[in-house]
């Protein structure tokens, strides 16, 4: 039974991951559903994570969606510091650790929150805003530089 | 596109905790990566998660090497997990496409709220 929950939770977290929306954030709280130390789900989620993220990666960078300028300016410090956070949550006791996730979860959930709904919000208002007469001028071309 | 002074250390200070709440939490530093991505770096949103992956597998690695040296990883758990989320992440994947939905998202985020607060008790 505990083997079936085990895959179960890997596939819906792994639905999320794949829809680039933060498996990982959903993995965890599933898994403290069982009998497990907060400190071993936080190194499944990781080591699960890595197989996905591979072949996730290949795909995007095989669709050119990946853009390598300035992303040491990130890497580097991350990197860094994640090693800083992986010994730190060692050190830590897994009941701390348990709520310190807790707590980042409800941070996340609320702030996505907000992002979507006032994003419904606009989309409905623009929905019903009268459209507008443009003159027929040819469409703009994307230079494909994966900027907005 | 060229960063400014202010903006690169902006990257830098961000990136930092973002890898620590990814080596500390076990994860969640993905989040913060692609609001980065969008605010500083300016890369839409579909950019902005593809390349959040290509910064969070050399963390997710580095934290996972941490967590195996310590003896925190349970391996059975971890096999049976892992292939959930690679057989899930690819029908995510493919699901993308025709499930963008904003209805979604906001479900996604009602769930971490209640998952938050069940962690609490």
């Amino acid at each position: 039974m505990q083997i079936f929950l085990f895959v179960l939770f890997g596939f819906l977290a792994g639905i999320i991951g794949g829809m680039g929306m933060g498996g990982g954030t959903l993995l965890v709280p599933l898994l403290s559903f069982l009998d497990m130390e907060q400190k071993t789900i936080q190194a499944t989620n990781l080591i699960s994570f890595i197989p996905m993220c591979c072949i996730a990666l290949s795909v995007h960078a095989h669709n050119k969606l990946v853009k390598t300028d300035n992303v040491w300016w990130i890497i580097i410090p991350a990197v860094l510091s994640a090693v800083g956070g992986a010994f730190t949550a060692g050190i830590t006791d897994n009941k701390i650790l348990r709520y310190c996730f807790a707590a980042f979860l409800i941070a996340v959930g609320i702030w996505q929150l907000v992002i979507a709904v006032r994003f419904e919000v606009k989309r409905h208002r623009d929905k019903n805003l009268p459209v507008p007469v443009r003159p027929m001028l040819p469409a703009a071309v994307s230079d494909g530089d994966g900027k907005d | 596109m060229e960063l400014s002074a202010k903006n690169k250390w902006i990257l830098v200070i961000f990136s930092a905790a973002a890898g620590f709440v990814n080596g500390f939490l076990g994860g969640g530093g993905g989040v913060i990566v692609v609001a980065l991505l969008l605010a500083v770096a300016k890369l839409n949103q579909k950019y902005a998660q593809a390349t959040a992956l290509l910064i969070i597998l050399p963390l997710t690695i580095v934290s996972a090497v941490v967590y195996l040296a310590r003896g925190a990883v349970d391996w059975i758990p971890t096999l049976w997990v892992t292939l959930g989320v690679v057989v899930g992440g690819i029908v995510g994947a493919v699901a993308l496409s025709k499930l963008k939905s904003n209805v979604l998202k906001i479900i996604f985020a009602v769930v971490l709220i209640a998952g938050g607060i069940k962690m609490f008790f």
